[in-house]
């Protein structure tokens, strides 16, 4: 036989279903707070932890927050007087804006059990959250809600919280072009040949 | 090779759109054709086609290490040379490539003339792996053709295995330009084989790639969540991405292609007159040469076509008779070449009550040929608008 034993389609046909990466993952608790002494203050979490994770949060901010080579794009963003100076330049020199970090997320947490925190099975065991620690921000036209680096909305206000920790998986941010490839096809509509 | 006029399947068309084929019919005019087919029998595949396929395509294969080295053949194709590194770099780590297709000339009998190799961006996959298949098992079904009846196709089975072999980085990226439903298709049904040889595919519009630089300066291709793209088939063209603001990029991003680089070589009409040069008077290549400034006019019997070009465009032809065919297209900036002219050969077309010409697409996934597919035209000169036809295999 000169022709193939079989032909079939799984993703062209509608019948066919994909399982999505992250379907089976368990949500897990984190807290959100805007600074250190708010997270004291509430008390989930004692102070050094609160100082410490803080301070792991301040330290990737640099490095996750999303990045602009202009500042008012920034801040048509983020709000005026909400954006700075990243330590990053770009290839020729240039400066590079960042928003501001105005809160925390953090997984790791304290086994308190408090009546307003329900600590999941696994934690209750003194088990870390796996939620990753890192900064949080708010943009321009939604001030009430922290968001993460990649402008996932995380929490209206601060306290604990449940979401899937591959949702906020902190990625190092960085200046992103687009549109680089296909400038052609304007000219020519199709390219198989 | 006879070509027989046959009735429609009943219900072709809409079996079609549900299996994503919404190509078939393109401005009204039917792209996909199954009014007649074309009939070969096993001799004719298996000597005529197969056997000069896989030589053609080895004979090519040979000249890609010593092009890479040759600053006279890349300056002649045309070949950034911000690139020949590059070029150089990936033949020689061996970048695997996974499909191509050569157009011939053939009549049944005699050798199969070459007309070129679209190594890079070959399209109407699907329509050869899975429609003309599905259209057989279909006509042996209905008893409008013997059991016995075969095809020379088993491009969707080398492909999945291809899939399974290539060990590439996961998960692997597949890329068209937004606008072309057409390569779309080709993109989705390579997509579907590559799933269902376990790859973990996404698609990302050609448009949509992103290009980060990190602290350090390095580039890096990105999907639209910024996550790094590993492996990138792209249904686009080499010489236009050498081309573009991300050219440079792709110079030092560590994204293994798919087709590699060294193929640019291969999908330039450039390397008709250097197989020339290589294999005088083979017989499977037809006489070709590079068009320089001292060329003479377009003389009869000669066709003249841009280094790059697709689907028919930009070609210029006078058949040995004298009659000048010409197509349109948007490739007249570069540089040509010149090739024997040879007749596609003419059928009639009962159907339409029309003379036809038939060009023949000659599938190759890794080193294998892989089968056939037909594309009609009333003119010698195959364009994108091109009927096709299937084919069967019956002694």
């Amino acid at each position: 036989m000169k022709r193939s034993k079989k032909t079939a389609l799984v993703l062209m046909v509608p019948v066919a279903t994909l399982l999505l990466a992250g379907c089976g993952e368990e949500s897990q608790q984190a807290l959100v707070f805007s600074d250190p002494s708010e997270c004291s203050a509430a008390g989930l979490n004692d102070t050094a932890q609160c100082n410490a994770e803080f301070a792991a949060a301040k330290a990737l901010h640099p490095q996750v927050a999303p990045k602009y080579l202009d500042k008012t794009e920034c801040e048509t963003d983020f709000g005026a007087g909400n954006c700075e100076t990243a330590p990053q330049q770009t290839t020729s020199g240039g400066s590079v804006f960042m928003p501001m970090m105005m809160g925390y997320m953090m997984g790791q947490m304290m086994n308190r059990g408090g009546s307003n925190f329900q600590q999941p099975a696994a934690a209750s065991a003194g088990a870390a959250s796996k939620v990753p620690t890192q900064p949080l921000y708010k943009s321009r036209d939604d001030r009430g809600t922290f968001r993460t680096a990649t402008n996932k909305p995380v929490a209206g206000g601060i306290g604990p919280i449940t979401l899937k920790p591959s949702q906020v998986k902190p990625q190092v941010g960085q200046v992103v072009r687009r549109g680089g490839f296909g400038q052609q096809a304007a000219a020519r509509n199709s390219f198989g040949g | 090779m006879k070509r027989i006029s046959v009735a429609e399947r009943a219900n072709w068309r809409a079996y079609a759109e549900e299996v994503g084929f919404h190509f078939h019919t393109f401005d009204g005019e039917p792209y996909w054709d199954e009014t007649a087919y074309y009939q070969f029998n096993l001799h004719q595949i298996e000597n005529d086609l197969e056997a000069p396929t896989e030589e053609l395509h080895q004979m090519t294969m040979d000249m890609v290490g010593d092009i890479t080295r040759s600053e006279e053949m890349l300056t002649l194709l045309n070949i950034p040379r911000d690139f020949w590194s590059y070029i150089w770099n990936s033949w020689n780590k061996g970048e695997p490539h996974l499909y191509g297709r050569m157009d011939l000339v053939y009549n049944g009998l005699g050798p199969a003339k070459l007309l070129e190799l679209n190594y890079d961006t070959p399209t109407s996959l699907f329509e050869t792996g899975f429609f003309q298949w599905v259209w057989l098992e279909d006509q042996i079904k209905n008893g409008v053709l013997p059991e016995h009846a075969d095809q020379f196709n088993s491009l969707h089975d080398k492909i999945e295995a291809a899939f399974t072999q290539l060990n590439l980085p996961q998960p692997f990226y597949f890329s068209s330009v937004r606008e072309s439903v057409e390569d779309k298709g080709t993109v989705d049904y390579l997509m579907d084989i590559a799933a269902q040889a376990g790859v973990d595919v996404r698609y990302i519009a050609l448009e949509d790639i992103g290009v980060i630089t990190d602290a350090q300066g390095s580039e890096q291709f990105v999907d639209l969540d910024d996550q790094a793209i590993k492996g990138l088939f792209k249904l686009y063209p080499w010489e236009h991405m050498v081309q573009e603001d991300f050219a440079k990029a792709i110079t030092v991003a560590n994204t293994q292609m798919i087709e590699p680089a060294w193929k640019m070589l291969l999908s330039n009409k450039g390397i008709l007159p250097l197989l020339w040069q290589r294999y005088p008077n083979h017989p499977n290549l037809l006489p070709a040469f590079f068009e320089t400034a001292s060329s003479e006019p377009l003389a009869a019997g000669w066709v003249r076509k841009p280094l790059f070009s697709r689907e028919g465009a930009n070609v210029d032809l006078i058949t040995a008779n004298g009659e000048k065919i010409s197509a349109a297209g948007p490739y007249a900036d570069g540089r040509y070449i010149r090739q024997a002219f040879q007749a596609l050969p003419k059928f009639r077309d009962e159907h339409r009550n029309a003379d036809t010409y038939a060009m023949l697409g000659s599938w190759v996934v890794g080193d294998s040929a892989a089968g056939i597919c037909i594309r009609e035209d009333a003119s010698l000169i195959t364009k994108d608008s091109s009927r096709f036809l299937p084919h069967i295999i019956l002694d």
